[in-house]
């Protein structure tokens, strides 16, 4: 307790995303400070924000409120060697991997199937464990601009092995505390209900882990199912969640979640849900992409031909007459 | 552990599914006016929701997204249990992921209830690959929030299906801990809070807890319609009998356990169904029936 060093009791072998909060500030102090315009297409944010090589998260997508029209961009512009935050990832872990556009994931949870399987055993994906608390811990830590945080879970377990976990002895009770490296992602994907044209977010509803994820990765997309004035946002600030000054690009989006679901406007397309958990467990995840993403030039396209109006209108009525209380501004 | 209860004078079903028993015996276990972190849908979820409805009216959970106090709209969507508007309903307070997890770090929540693929005797959980980690076998779904629970709520409840590949020697991968080699202090050893781990174990057979000294699982009571036999040979390895040697019997599900649970929370049987058969009382003699040949397989 007394010495001068801290001392490492045990550590873990995976490799993580290197971490400098310095490193960090210094490309947040590059960024926009200045009330600017920043809506664009789909195709225009993932081509300009999503290189390949980066270090993606989102969240719940094909859930709940995730970013399923930027995921699916991604998957259409054909990115490569993405390093993914695979917590609360649901679905779409299995959809990268087998469209090529992923190498690299920390894990916590997700629906993998056989081409996951697969992939990990020839190596063509590299994977790392944590948890969804301790990826949110980490992401957290990114957020807060330090390099590490402490956390009271992952000690003991096999994942803790595979990660950047490292167990220290506590400077400050002695006793053994598990601390896991920071994560300044490259990139986060977020769909939230309402923006304005600077990027300026509400959320209703859990926010789950998308505020400590905005603040904590260098390029932020946001996409919206609505755009709103600035002015809303002055009548009530308490409202905001994610501040103009951390997002790069803002894209009005509707149905921007489909085929999950957007709590208080949609309700989640449950056959559809039902289809690519039946595709990643029957090992048919390339079908899917060619039906849902690459048959299709945009989004626009997929809700308007393949799902259709009738569909969408009935996603809307069955969330708007149950459960809408408290998605409102 | 479960003693006699409201269930206990109750009219009982004559039929019902191995699963449904299951959820009926967790919820019997669960502790008015604490607080439950319940993992994703399915039993856990279900064994809370069926204690509060009858039992336990003031027993508040949290969900992993950051939803605490819910009263869910129920039936949910098929697999939209978790994250998601009904769920959520008149929620007490929509917090987030992380401060879902500080109040379990700093001490708020009391039971933790989780699923899982496979279990050991000193109740470490596996959810993330069967087989050689890695090099053989099969990837499967990884701790989620699972770990996070089983690591920092007071007492952990454990559902499983009774499975002799489920309940094994030493699981493939520590997933989510339990109490690690079961020696004292082995979880403070690496950080987790002093004062938690697994507390019981429920399978669709037989409900367990631990020894408090070795921490090794240890049987406590099996369905009425099954034998001890029965239920340590789908065991690959053998827990410790009760401390007075009399491994009780668990009562039936009430008519009002199964109502409330065929009604309002697995309407569509997606739950029950993917256990494959029904018990069925005959006389004094309880049967197992094959749902999908609907006959009989084996008599007791």
């Amino acid at each position: 307790m007394t010495g001068k060093s801290l001392r490492v009791l045990d550590e873990g072998q995976g490799e993580y995303l290197s971490v400098d909060p310095d490193q960090f500030r210094e490309w947040t102090g590059r960024k926009e400070r200045a009330l600017v315009a920043k809506l664009m297409s789909p195709a225009e944010a993932v081509s300009r924000f999503v290189a390949d090589g980066d270090y993606v998260v989102w969240e719940t997508n094909y859930l709940n409120r995730g970013p399923a029209t930027l995921i699916r961009e991604v998957i259409r512009q054909r990115k490569q060697r993405l390093w993914v935050g695979g917590k609360f990832t649901w679905v779409i872990v299995a959809m990268l991997v087998e469209a090529g556009c992923c190498d690299r994931a920390d894990l916590g949870f997700f629906v993998g199937g056989p081409a996951v399987t697969r992939a990990v055993i020839e190596k063509k994906l590299k994977v790392y464990e944590y948890s969804n608390l301790i990826m949110t811990a980490r992401l957290r830590a990114g957020a807060m601009g330090i390099s590490f945080i402490p956390v009271r879970s992952l000690g003991g377990t096999d994942n803790f092995k595979y990660s950047g976990a490292k167990l220290l002895e506590d400077p400050y009770t002695g006793k053994p505390t598990v601390v896991v490296p920071a994560l300044n992602p490259d990139v986060a994907l977020i769909h939230v209900h309402q923006a304005d044209q600077y990027g300026n977010a509400r959320i209703f509803g859990t926010t789950i882990t998308d505020v400590e994820s905005a603040l904590a990765s260098r390029k932020v997309i946001v996409s919206a199912e609505e755009i709103i004035n600035t002015e809303e946002f002055r009548h009530k600030p308490g409202l905001t969640k994610i501040p103009y000054y951390v997002v790069d690009a803002v894209v009005h989006q509707p149905f921007g979640a489909y085929p999950g679901e957007c709590p208080g406007l949609y309700s989640s397309d449950s056959n559809h849900v039902v289809e690519i958990l039946g595709a990643i467990n029957g090992d048919r995840v390339k079908q899917y992409l060619d039906k849902w993403i690459y048959g299709m030039a945009s989004d626009e396209q997929m809700l308007i031909e393949r799902v259709g109006t009738p569909k969408l209108r009935e996603l809307q009525r069955r969330a708007t007459t149950v459960a809408a209380e408290g998605y409102r501004a | 552990m479960i003693g006699k209860g409201p269930w206990s004078e109750a009219p009982k079903a004559a039929s019902f599914a191995e699963r449904e028993f299951q959820v009926c015996i967790a919820a019997r276990l669960v502790e008015d006016r604490k607080t439950y972190w319940v993992a994703g849908g399915g039993g856990p979820m279900y064994a809370v929701l069926l204690a509060k409805r009858l039992y336990t009216p003031d027993v508040i959970y949290v969900a992993e997204d950051g939803v605490i106090g819910a009263e869910p709209m129920l039936p949910f969507d098929p697999v939209m249990t978790l994250a998601a508007a009904r769920p959520s309903y008149r929620a007490l307070m929509w917090s987030t992921m992380n401060g879902i997890g500080d109040h379990c770090a700093a001490g708020y929540l009391d039971y933790g209830v989780l699923n899982t693929l496979q279990i050991d005797p000193y109740g470490n959980l596996n959810s993330t690959w069967l087989g050689t980690y890695g090099v053989e076998g099969r990837r499967f779904n990884g701790p989620g929030g699972a770990d996070t629970i089983a690591a920092m709520c007071r007492r952990v409840v454990l559902m499983l299906d009774h499975q002799r590949r489920k309940f094994v020697p030493r699981v493939d991968f520590i997933s989510s801990p339990g109490y690690l080699d079961g020696s004292p202090g082995a979880r403070e050893r690496v950080g987790l809070p002093a004062k938690t781990g697994p507390w019981a174990v429920v399978t669709n057979w037989a409900l367990f807890d631990f020894d408090e000294g070795s921490r090794h699982l240890r049987l406590r009571a099996i369905a009425p319609f099954v034998t001890l036999d029965q239920v340590l040979a789908e065991m690959s390895f053998k827990p410790l009998m009760p401390p007075d040697g009399k491994v009780q019997t668990l009562e039936p599900p009430t008519e009002q356990e199964l109502t409330i649970f065929r009604t309002e929370m697995d309407v569509s049987g997606q739950f029950t169904d993917t256990a494959a058969h029904w018990i069925v009382k005959e006389g004094e003699r309880w049967s197992v029936v094959a749902k999908e040949q609907s006959k009989k397989i084996s008599p007791l």
